[in-house]
């Protein structure tokens, strides 16, 4: 038993892989202490920290909402909990750009310090009897080694890193900003970030809209985002700022077949049916898998005269 | 005659879901979803996933009102990680309801540092 114990206290007293990382190498631009006072505080409810964990960073990002709206959004009765998805699917729903961070203390960190409070989800007890847990990163101290959260009916809530990462890591480091879409996450990186934006799409048009236009500043001329936007703007029946964004995608990457095929449909709803026909010729000459679309989108600009 | 019955009942069903099923665009925009998929998908199964989860939701107590959009909002990959494991993946509820005798291990741990279940608790270092 004594064994166990000063094993124990052992493993205690031992540093996380990840705060090692970020005691050997942090990135200069990480500032030694942050905490984001202004974000509010909604003492969760019996189950509910998931909707408290979520509106706590959809009011700080000026949505007006509170924990018992979000209830019927993304909480599980017979779960007694609610699901990650869901946090990011609700999310949006408000027009957030919903990200999920990187499995990586740092990212969590870096966000922070840009000000923007993360959503983790922890595992407070142990793998084979799990206690999963909603909370709200809103500082830390590195000196002192110490991560401040907004968690459950605690106000700031100071945990160790150490203790902070032993219970993420048992969530699998899962952790999410939510951010008004013309923002950038500070680790946000192009592939999921406009992943993010086409996810937002389903819900606001308008809100992915923004979400692109914030991509295409940072990574001019990628693909999924130029498309996208066009096909946001698009459903916005903003046609002429799709035909741009079109236009825009088949001189950035003139073997988009995709790219040639709403820019022929979309020229042909503008009225300029000849523009229209060479656009939607083009993309069946390059072919691809949706080739069978591209065709029947020819078909239907040739046909009319 | 009941066999026959049984026959057209399985013929309406398959009909139902048919009519519920996106069609892929004959002709005009190729939309976000098609580009971010890895190729073309199986959209009777993307169909029959989103059933399932909104089934499943609906099953653990979801408003029934509230499931359509609630499902709506997931994306297909969202609806591919969930589909059939809604029971097993984890669900964010908190500290409400650890028993007693987990009550006394899990304060052992969490001023060990091990575990953070209790607010009140400092960890040794």
């Amino acid at each position: 038993m004594a064994g166990v114990l000063f094993l124990m206290v052992l493993l205690g007293g031992c540093a996380t892989p990840q705060v090692s990382a970020l005691r050997a190498n942090a990135p200069g631009s990480l500032p030694q202490q942050v905490e984001l006072a202004a974000v509010p505080f909604f003492p969760q409810e019996e189950y509910q920290c998931g909707p408290a964990a979520l509106a706590t960073v959809l009011v700080h990002g000026g949505v007006a909402t509170t924990p018992a709206a979000l209830v019927p959004q993304v909480y599980l009765p017979g779960r007694e909990g609610s699901l990650q998805a869901e946090m990011l699917a609700a999310a949006r729903r408000h027009g957030r750009l919903a990200y999920r961070l990187a499995p990586r203390l740092e990212d969590v960190l870096l966000e922070a310090a840009a000000g923007n409070p993360v959503v983790v989800l922890q595992n407070l007890a142990f793998a084979f009897a799990p206690v999963w847990h909603y909370a709200v990163v809103i500082g830390y101290d590195r000196g002192r080694e110490e991560i401040i959260l907004r968690s459950g009916t605690t106000r700031s809530l100071v945990m160790t890193f150490s203790t902070f990462e032993r219970t993420w890591a048992r969530g699998a480091h899962w952790a999410m900003v939510a951010l008004p879409p013309r923002q950038l996450p500070a680790t946000a990186t192009e592939t999921d970030h406009v992943a993010a934006a086409a996810a937002l799409e389903r819900v606001s048009a308008d809100g992915a809209r923004q979400a692109y236009a914030a991509a295409l500043e940072k990574w001019p001329g990628n693909l999924a985002a130029l498309i996208g936007a066009g096909n946001a703007a698009y459903a916005l029946k903003d046609l002429p700022a799709a035909e741009i964004a079109y236009r825009q995608a088949t001189i950035d990457h003139p073997r988009s077949g995709d790219a040639w095929n709403n820019l022929a449909q979309t020229r042909f709803e503008l009225g300029r049916r000849n523009e229209a026909l060479i656009a939607a010729q083009r993309a069946v000459a390059l072919g691809g898998p949706r080739l069978a679309q591209y065709q029947a989108t020819l078909k239907t600009i040739a046909a009319t005269p | 005659m009941h066999a026959f019955n049984r026959a057209v009942a399985r013929l309406l069903i398959l009909c139902t879901i048919g009519l519920g099923i996106p069609l892929p665009a004959s002709a005009g925009i190729v939309t976000t979803d098609q580009i971010h998929a890895s190729a073309e998908r199986d959209r009777v199964k993307d169909f029959m996933a989103r059933e399932d989860v909104r089934a499943q939701m609906q099953s653990f107590g979801a408003d029934a009102d509230a499931v359509r959009e609630r499902v709506d909002a997931l994306t297909d990959q969202e609806i591919s990680e969930l589909a059939g494991r809604i029971d097993q993946m984890p669900a964010g509820g908190g500290i409400v309801g650890v028993l007693f005798a987990v009550f006394i291990i899990l304060l052992v741990t969490d001023i060990l540092g091990l575990t953070k279940v209790f607010p009140f608790t400092r960890s040794v270092r």
